[in-house]
């Protein structure tokens, strides 16, 4: 275990583990967080990631390990000493408190001289753009102002961490991706680190520079968003990540003549262009592919091509889903709206095995 | 109906095919209308009745009262009852009437309600905000003590106020009601503490509010309604005592509802119901005032307090 944290290192979590009574939250945790990185606790609800939130914020007391900001070590620190703000899924604003006083009202508790608190409010008013409402209530202002409040008193107290627990579930899906963008901006401009809770895989891509995938109180995957859409740890990764979800195919990889093979109910893809994690043995094992790897009707040579029968057709907009059956198991495919089959058709798939992932039938592992 | 069907054929465009549009008319007189008020109006009767007896026996003089028509409203209204029932009235070896009392309930009541409300706003915000070792056992502890019959309690409470030296005092009877309002309002306080939003407590600990600062600062502004309904129910409670002044008082600071029943239930002399009426109306005027003026106060502390967003 280090104790020594590098000083480019923003947040650092290490071996954390929470317990409730008998039921173990979080598993002995370990997260390194670089300065001025904006990283994404991602996973379905009950996994763990606001609990890890709140532990860093020292909103919950751990049961084991330890919590570095700064290189500080804050295991013990009160939240308001740990030189974190945090923004809250409900906002979470003083009901009776006017904007400005909310943005000041840890300053005031702080001690901080009145002309300093003036200052930075008016700083933190001009970057959200909140001037004209700072002597409304929180009653008087529309959600994603609210929002902006709230956002606005972690700015004035000029910390190194931001901390999000789920800041935009509350608004509606305009609003939501507006404000996306906003903190994506404020995060150009401000360059603090910023650790992020959300169940949006949609918020989760676009945010962050580095996501942590979390399943019942673990850490699944920590990586670059591209490299988790792209080359998943795990099953559950892979299903998690991805609007309509990965395909996959249950079947079982062999070794014939022709080298590695996944097959799977008289259907057999060559794996010759695949790039194994790991050295494969035969077995069962899950083939996944996402969607948008697969090419509809293209014409083109593949791989691996194959003839199916359109069961259902989805439009979605911008694009279409097609639905098929392949060795009777369910399989979407996404083409351009205009070049949608109608259901019953036949059409001809294809893709290339380098942009799939295999999982292990036992593990699921990557392979 | 034969008009609109009429009209349809002539030549009204097929496009309005007639029959009923917009709201449906009601009936004043509809037969739900009836039971609906008439049941109100029975209930209201029912309860207003006795009031209405004693209001009027306390305006009559007692050659009046004794003809027997207590349904009757006064012929000659006389206030001399209302003043006799507050200043002259005897009980025991005193003759001041219930001002004695009303002085003492006063006394008894407001302490008992400011310190109570005080301590068990701040126990049930530590019990659903701080959640610190023991505080479910604490909490059931509370909640049992709420289901224990007063009269088990009675005695051992007569000796330790005796062992401690304020038996029959004020202070002592202050501090029983205080013991004994204690469950049911920290739950009361607990409960309303508990739904208000707890990422509300974290972003003031977040911005460094500690116990007291949190208290003071972000809930009590944010309680109005739930501080005025605790008032209500201990004004009223305290107010309305009977039991724990009797056993916990001597005659001389005896609250106003002891006084009232040794006004009313004296043997000696002739029985003089007006006066007994009209003592018993001021003893009920304070609950009454508190259920009035805080009943408002209550409607606009929770539009007030409108805890959203």
């Amino acid at each position: 275990m280090t104790s020594e944290v590098s000083a480019k290192t923003s947040v650092s979590v290490q071996d954390l583990s929470l317990n409730f009574g008998m039921v173990s939250v979080l598993k002995s945790l370990n997260l390194d967080i670089a300065e001025g990185e904006f990283v994404v606790l991602l996973g379905p609800s009950g996994c763990g990631k606001s609990t890890l939130l709140n532990c860093i914020a020292g909103l919950l007391d751990i049961s084991d390990g330890r919590i570095f900001i700064k290189g500080r070590n804050v295991t013990w620190e009160e939240p308001a000493n740990r030189g974190i703000g945090m923004v809250f899924q409900s906002y979470a604003l003083y009901p009776q408190m006017t904007v400005e006083k909310n943005l000041s009202f840890g300053l005031r508790v702080a001690g901080v001289p009145k002309d300093e608190i003036a200052r930075r409010i008016a700083r933190a008013a001009e970057i959200l753009q909140i001037e004209p409402l700072l002597q409304r209530k929180p009653a008087a202002l529309s959600g994603g102002q609210r929002q902006r409040v709230a956002i606005g008193r972690a700015l004035v107290r000029d910390v190194d961490v931001f901390l999000f627990d789920e800041p935009l579930s509350n608004l509606d899906a305009k609003l939501r991706s507006e404000l996306r963008v906003e903190i994506k901006l404020l995060h150009r401009r401000l360059k603090n680190t910023m650790i992020y809770v959300t169940h949006d895989q949609i918020e989760a891509m676009t945010l962050a520079d580095r996501i942590a995938v979390m399943r019942g109180g673990e850490i699944q995957q920590f990586d670059a968003p591209s490299a988790i859409y792209n080359r998943p740890v795990n099953r559950f990764v892979a299903g998690f990540l991805g609007s309509p979800g990965m395909n996959f195919l249950e079947g079982r990889i062999e070794n014939d003549q022709g080298g590695w093979r996944f097959a799977v109910d008289g259907i057999s893809i060559p794996l010759a262009t695949y790039a194994f994690e790991r050295q494969p043995e035969p077995g069962p094992a899950t083939f996944g592919v996402r969607p948008e790897h697969v090419a509809l009707n293209s014409g083109e040579d593949w791989p691996f091509s194959m003839t199916a029968t359109v069961e259902v057709v989805e439009p979605m907009g911008s694009d279409t889903l097609v639905w098929l059956l392949v060795a009777g198991q369910k399989f979407s495919v996404r083409v351009s709206a205009e070049r949608a089959p109608a259901a019953g058709d036949t059409v001809s798939i294809g893709f290339d095995p380098m942009r799939a992932s295999l999982f292990d039938g036992k593990t699921d592992r990557r392979i | 109906m034969m008009d609109d069907q009429i009209k349809a054929v002539a030549g009204a465009p097929i496009s309005d095919p007639g029959g009923p549009r917009g709201p449906k008319p009601r009936r004043a007189l509809s037969r739900r209308n009836i039971i609906l008020y008439g049941t109100l109006f029975v209930a209201a009767v029912y309860y207003l009745l006795p009031l209405y007896v004693m209001v009027v026996t306390s305006l009559k003089g007692m050659p009046e009262i004794r003809l027997g028509h207590i349904f009757a409203p006064p012929m000659e209204i006389t206030f001399e009852p209302w003043v006799k029932a507050w200043g002259k009235a005897c009980t025991g070896l005193n003759c001041d009437g219930l001002s004695r009392g009303f002085w003492n309930s006063v006394r008894i009541t407001i302490p008992s309600v400011l310190l109570s409300i005080a301590v068990a706003s701040v126990n049930g915000y530590a019990l659903a905000n701080w959640r610190f070792k023991g505080a479910e056992i604490f909490f059931t502890i509370l909640i049992v003590g709420a289901f224990i019959p007063y009269q088990v309690m009675l005695y051992p409470i007569v000796i330790i106020l005796r062992e401690i030296g304020i038996y029959g005092t004020l202070t002592g009877l202050v501090l029983v009601h205080c013991i004994f309002g204690m469950p049911i309002l920290t739950l009361l306080f607990r409960n309303y503490f508990a739904s208000l939003p707890d990422e509300l407590f974290r972003a003031a600990r977040v911005d460094g509010a500690g116990f007291w600062g949190i208290y003071l600062r972000i809930m009590l502004p944010m309680s109005l309604p739930i501080f005025v309904v605790a008032v209500i129910i201990q004004t009223t409670g305290i107010w309305n005592d009977f039991l724990f002044g009797v056993v916990y008082t001597r005659p001389d600071t005896y609250p106003m509802t002891v006084q009232l029943n040794n006004i009313v239930n004296a043997v000696q002399g002739v029985k003089e119901y007006n006066v007994n009426m009209a003592a018993t109306l001021i003893t009920g005027l304070v609950p009454l005032i508190v259920y009035f003026v805080s009943g408002k106060l209550f409607v606009r502390g929770i539009a007030a307090g409108a805890v959203k967003g």
